[in-house]
């Protein structure tokens, strides 16, 4: 397997102003299943593709294993691909599908049959291995694709979206296969999505792209408890963070105080020294599961309440969205609660907010405030 | 079903069996012809044959000289249909997958030739023929079909080749292939459809063309089936027998060549239409 190293990769497609890749930095260590998470368009696919050697590189450097690779072709590359779309050659049956590669690379046939008949085994393709592509479902089509890069026995795995053209249910199942693969081949695999749920259960470090940069790379949990700022915060979480604008102050009792348009509620004294370093307008993140009604508090939360008005109710089966407002706040704020609540529109009720969850932002950079 | 409905299907068969009738008219009675004495033909024009003289086949192959002409037809148009293939397909393809210098310029000026009609151009390729060396020969013929079909058939082929996903390219050299791999690896298999498409198209036209044939080719021992038919339409008589045996000569080898290919036709015409 193999340590891949980014060092200030950029790419500049001709014709363009903007870079479709900016400075992206990153190594994936051995064996680790490193997710490139982003919106689309934010430059995933093509710093996947950089690797890949399907585009070249503006600037910057790539290593494999300490060897530079911007100017070694795709072939030579020891990479497999699984893409968006499969790719699987329609006029050829699965089996040879499967051994295309290999045949190229001049492995002998017993190889390539030996090699063939042990991934479909696996993959569970062997009552196929005579049938074309279109005669195969999506699911089927996606372990082909698969298929054919295992045989191939690379030092990395490369996967672009692999699983967004299939439906829920076989996208989940397929998810639990693909984390399964990685524990069982120990390889190093590089994984691009846009779905968050996609990378927060499968990867191993998660890297947040946006613009053509990188943003922030971390463990799942860490990304999502710990945004550095606000663009993570929303694009983590279904419901997103809520984002809210807050002032930093000292009540008339002294004691330091978070102002949400009207209301106040108490905040720890390291958080005032923020405002009394010269900040005090702030924005307030604070995640909707950190929402809580009266009486459903954990024991573990160290909350303050804030009144609130129920604008709408999300009955979702397991759980509620309710979303919420209070006066003198342009946004909307939402909470997840239980499923057994029973809040009406227009209602007014107290929240209790989890202030040991909660974070703040610089309105002026997005940034998160550390040390709050 | 309703009144209505079958009102409707019964309008639909009697226009369907007009249209029939009028495609397929021209080709029975040219048929029944091929099998009649031109004498016959003269008394009853549309009569059905009372004695088939299949001999007139034969007399048009060895008398008139079909062997030679139906020789020159399938040399010439299959070579000038392999050409346009192989360099359409290249040409479909590179256009289709890669973005290099002066490709709009050269796409327009290879498409820009369709709208001249070959009247137009026929003095001019006469001359350039002559100038070297290749008039009434089979090659001059068989690169003057090729420049004359080639923007229809890499028009053809580019659509086609441009719907194929980029990233199955994309797989092809992540597996190792070349570029030139590819092109006969991924792309000519995949876009049999089309080219079918344009092996049938080429067929026809070429296997049917007159003007430059008549024109470019002046020896008898070149001449290809159109001319062949013509030399039975003399000033003051015209041998209709012999014409209608010389065109069912023609004729069979297209249609062997439509039964064969017809089915990947109508999968090119139509694939692309439902994702």
């Amino acid at each position: 397997m193999a340590v891949v190293n980014l060092e200030d990769l950029t790419k500049i497609y001709s014709g363009s102003q903007e870079a479709a890749a900016k400075d992206v930095s990153f190594t994936v260590e051995d064996g680790e299943f490193m997710v490139l998470l982003g919106p689309s368009g934010c430059g995933k696919s093509t710093i996947l593709r950089m690797i890949a050697g399907l585009e070249t590189i503006t600037s910057g450097t790539l290593r494999i294993d300490g060897k530079m690779m911007n100017h070694i072709p795709a072939k030579d590359r020891d990479i497999a691909m699984v893409f968006q779309s499969y790719a699987l050659y329609p006029h050829m049956k699965v089996r040879d599908n499967l051994a295309f590669g290999l045949k190229r690379r001049g492995f002998a046939r017993e190889e390539i049959n030996r090699r063939v008949t042990q991934v479909a085994e696996t993959l569970g393709l062997t009552p196929f291995l005579n049938r074309r592509p279109h005669a195969l479902s999506g699911g089927q089509r996606q372990r082909v694709a698969l298929g054919r890069a295992i045989v191939r026995d690379p030092k990395v795995f490369l996967f672009d979206e692999p699983l967004s053209n299939l439906d829920a249910a076989l996208r989940v199942s397929t998810r639990n296969e693909l984390v399964s693969l990685h524990e069982r081949l120990g390889a190093t695999m590089i994984y691009v999505t846009h779905d968050q749920v996609e990378a927060m259960t499968m990867g191993t470090r998660i890297c947040i792209i946006n613009l053509g940069r990188v943003v922030q790379i971390g463990p799942p949990t860490e990304v999502y408890r710990r945004p550095v700022n606000t663009f993570v915060a929303s694009f983590l979480g279904s419901p997103p963070m809520n984002l809210v604008h807050a002032r930093l102050e000292r009540g008339l009792d002294g004691k330091p105080l978070l102002r949400l348009g009207r209301q106040s509620i108490p905040i720890p004294e390291r958080w005032l020294s923020d405002a009394e370093k010269g900040r005090q307008e702030v924005i307030f993140g604070i995640r909707p599961e950190d929402i809580f009604l009266r009486g459903s508090v954990p024991s573990y939360a160290s909350t303050a309440g804030l009144q609130m008005e129920v604008v709408a109710v999300e009955p979702l089966g397991a759980e509620t969205v309710l979303i919420l407002k209070t006066d003198e706040i342009d946004q909307k704020v939402t909470a997840r609660v239980g499923r057994d609540v029973g809040a009406k529109k227009g209602e007014k009720i107290e929240v209790q907010i989890d202030l040991g969850s909660a974070l703040l932002f610089d309105p002026e950079t997005s940034h998160v405030i550390e040390d709050r | 079903m309703s009144v209505a409905q079958r009102l409707k299907q019964v309008a639909f068969l009697i226009l369907l069996s007009f249209y029939t009738a009028f495609v397929a008219g021209p080709l029975f009675w040219v048929t029944t012809m091929s099998l009649r004495t031109t004498t016959e033909i003269a008394h009853n024009p549309y009569a059905l044959p009372e004695t088939f003289h299949f001999e007139k086949f034969y007399k048009a192959w060895v008398n008139s000289n079909y062997n030679v002409y139906f020789t020159n037809s399938v040399i010439i148009v299959l070579s000038a249909v392999a050409i346009l293939t192989l360099i359409g397909g290249m040409a479909g393809h590179c256009f289709a997958r890669y973005r290099f210098r002066f490709r709009r310029f050269l796409y327009f000026m290879i498409f820009s030739t369709i709208i001249f009609p070959p009247q137009i151009t026929i003095i001019a390729l006469f001359q350039i023929l002559v100038e070297y060396g290749l008039y009434n020969s089979r090659i001059g013929l068989i690169l003057v079909y090729v420049a004359f079909q080639l923007p229809v058939t890499v028009y053809i082929l580019e659509s086609f080749f441009a719907r194929i996903p980029s990233d199955l390219y994309d797989a092809a050299r992540m597996d190792g292939y070349s570029e030139w791999s590819i092109f006969f690896k991924v792309s000519l298999p995949v876009a049999l459809p089309a080219l079918s498409t344009t092996v049938i198209l080429n067929t026809i036209l070429l296997w049917n063309e007159f003007l430059y044939a008549v024109v470019l080719i002046v020896d008898e021992a070149k001449r290809t089936l159109p001319l062949g038919i013509q030399q039975f339409m003399g000033d003051h008589l015209e041998d209709v027998g012999m014409i209608a045996s010389g065109l069912m000569i023609a004729i069979v080898p297209v249609v062997i060549i439509y039964v064969f290919f017809s089915e990947k036709l109508i999968q090119g015409m139509t694939a692309g239409a439902v994702k």
